[in-house]
């Protein structure tokens, strides 16, 4: 054993370079003669490599530490980390599709619009708003002639139609500008009959979205059921709304079809492949958990489906613009959702006493 | 935000040189430099902030080997070399925890680096091989090695530091160690 303990650190003296001239001359003549001393000298320097390996990566590793600590790792993640919002990460993972399915439908768009240069009359957009005068002699406004006397005292059928839907239980009604501009009164009517005049309280052009209160103090609605959907919703999400095309509040389903409105930059709408008819505009648009995601505003002409709707992020807007004190009572939406997890029929059932037909008289 | 970031990253040629001089600034710069990157990606894709730690420290680790062992050529950019080393150390350890590791959420160019990553993974297996084996060498063994071979004391300190009566009997000590450090090496 000694003597391999001296040949090892005769080894490792050489390896360091701390033999003399002459043991050096004499090792290596050792080293060359002797196969085995040769092996012991590779496998002795290996060995030491890999322990020093193992020291710089320990000293490396432990200096990362130190600087990691230097690192404000919390806020970095709160600006890098995934957003907290579900729709946000479904946008972030699956841009790519979303980017084609949009240039799909931007391509349609061109293609609808090459259409509309060869036939001008084709494909402009017409607001969804029900002229009620061409129903006049229609068994339709019979029936509301009658239902109209039993509960008010206005006779005069209405000229226009439109619907709204309860931004407050306290009497703010939504709908469309294009629904009531230009209006000499309005009332709203609602799915028991029960008609109210409302004044127009806020008028918004940019967005085709205006703010009616009804004028009776003492009118009180539940709790509103629905929420306004802050963030945005994702092409083909189904989605359903209800309006008065006719007298009575009308079903309609159908499902995003492009984030972007008419124009295909039009960044505040959505189109909606979804079946209206005059008297839809100012209606609700909502998701299948019943949050309002938008507000129905016009359709293609002869093309069908596609309808436009207002996001519900520009109703949050024009609300943020009225001062709370020229509302009155402050315009309150409800943080809580009751429509979530229930059947679309149930939903609709709900949403029912909540949508106004807006009726218009110029 | 980028030219905020990009300002406070050294350039390449300064990373490169540094660590070939074992300057802890160097080391300083990069570290702090790319650490947002690899957290980005790490917490976008299924980690979280203690992932992207040891993710990214051993993506340095590679950097280093690959720089000291002298083949590191400035083909691309140090950022894409560092980002494309820790995504893939990444996605081997999702793979591994089977989590699913499609639709990978990417913020950087990506370029091959399979190689360095086998030949890190080799040299993680001798570390680790190193470390069980010190670990139960127990001590003194395991301290007078360090002092030897790591920290460079003479064998007259380390007899001083342990109370030998004279630097023989710490040689044959030290010897003895070293014989139970190898064994316990090449048996793992």
């Amino acid at each position: 054993m000694k003597n391999e303990m001296d040949l090892e650190s005769i080894i490792e003296d050489y390896l360091n370079g701390k033999l003399s001239e002459s043991e050096l001359a004499a090792f290596e003549e050792m080293r060359a003669k002797d196969s085995a001393i040769d092996q012991k000298v590779i496998m002795h320097k290996a060995f030491l490599d890999s322990l020093k390996e193992y020291a710089s990566e320990t000293e490396l590793r432990s200096k990362m530490n130190i600087l990691h600590h230097e690192i404000d790792v919390e806020s970095l993640s709160r600006k890098l980390g995934p957003h907290p919002s579900f729709i946000i990460n479904i946008w972030r993972k699956n841009r790519a599709a979303i980017g084609v399915a949009a240039s799909f439908v931007l391509l349609t768009l061109v293609m609808l619009y090459s259409i509309q240069q060869n036939t001008q009359q084709i494909g402009s957009v017409e607001l969804v708003k029900r002229d009620l005068a061409i129903l006049k002699n229609s068994n339709n406004s019979l029936i509301r002639k009658i239902n109209s006397t039993a509960v008010t005292k206005n006779l005069k059928p209405a000229n226009f139609g439109g619907t709204g839907f309860a931004l407050t239980s306290n009497g703010y009604i939504l709908t469309n500008l294009h629904v009531v501009d230009g209006a000499d009164s309005v009332y709203v009517q609602d799915t028991q009959g029960n008609q109210y005049k409302v004044k127009v309280d806020m008028r918004d052009t940019q967005y085709d979205l205006a703010i009616l209160k009804i004028i009776d103090e003492s009118f009180k609605l539940p709790a509103l059921p629905y929420r306004l959907k802050q963030g945005g919703i994702g092409i083909g999400e189904d989605v359903y709304t209800l309006g008065f095309p006719k007298d009575d509040a009308v079903y309609a389903k159908g499902y995003v079809s492009s984030k972007t409105g008419y124009s295909g930059n039009d960044s505040t709408q959505y189109q909606v492949s979804i079946d209206v008819n005059p008297g839809n505009s100012g209606g609700p648009l909502l998701d299948q958990n019943g949050n309002i995601v938008g507000v129905i505003t016009a359709k293609l002409k002869l093309v069908d489906g596609a309808t436009f709707a207002v996001k519900s992020k520009y109703i949050q807007e024009i609300l943020n613009m009225i001062p709370n004190d020229s509302l009155g009572s402050p315009v309150k939406l409800t943080k809580k959702n009751s429509l979530q997890g229930l059947t679309k029929s149930r939903q609709a059932e709900k949403m029912q006493d909540f949508i106004f037909m807006v009726k218009v008289y110029k | 935000m980028s030219k905020k970031l990009s300002s406070s990253v050294p350039t390449d040629r300064e990373v490169v040189l540094g660590i070939l001089n074992n300057s802890d600034d160097a080391l300083n710069k990069l570290y702090i430099g790319y650490f947002p990157m690899v957290l980005q990606f790490i917490l976008n894709n299924n980690g979280d902030e203690d992932d992207a730690k040891d993710v990214y420290q051993e993506g340095i680790i590679v950097l280093y080997n690959k720089v000291k062992s002298g083949d590191f050529e400035l083909s691309s950019k140090l950022k894409t070399y560092i980002y494309s080393v820790c995504r893939r150390i990444w996605l081997k350890k999702l793979a591994q925890q089977s989590k699913k590791t499609n639709n990978i959420s990417d913020f950087e160019d990506i370029i091959s680096t399979e190689v360095d990553i086998e030949d890190h993974e080799q040299k993680e297996e001798q570390f680790d091989k190193m470390q069980s084996a010190l670990l139960n060498l127990g001590e003194p063994c395991k301290t007078i090695i360090q002092d030897f071979y790591l920290n460079n004391l003479s064998m007259q300190d380390i007899s001083e530091k342990f109370g030998y009566t004279n630097t023989d009997n710490a040689k044959t000590q030290k010897y003895k160690c070293m014989q139970r450090l190898k064994k316990l090496f090449f048996q793992s």
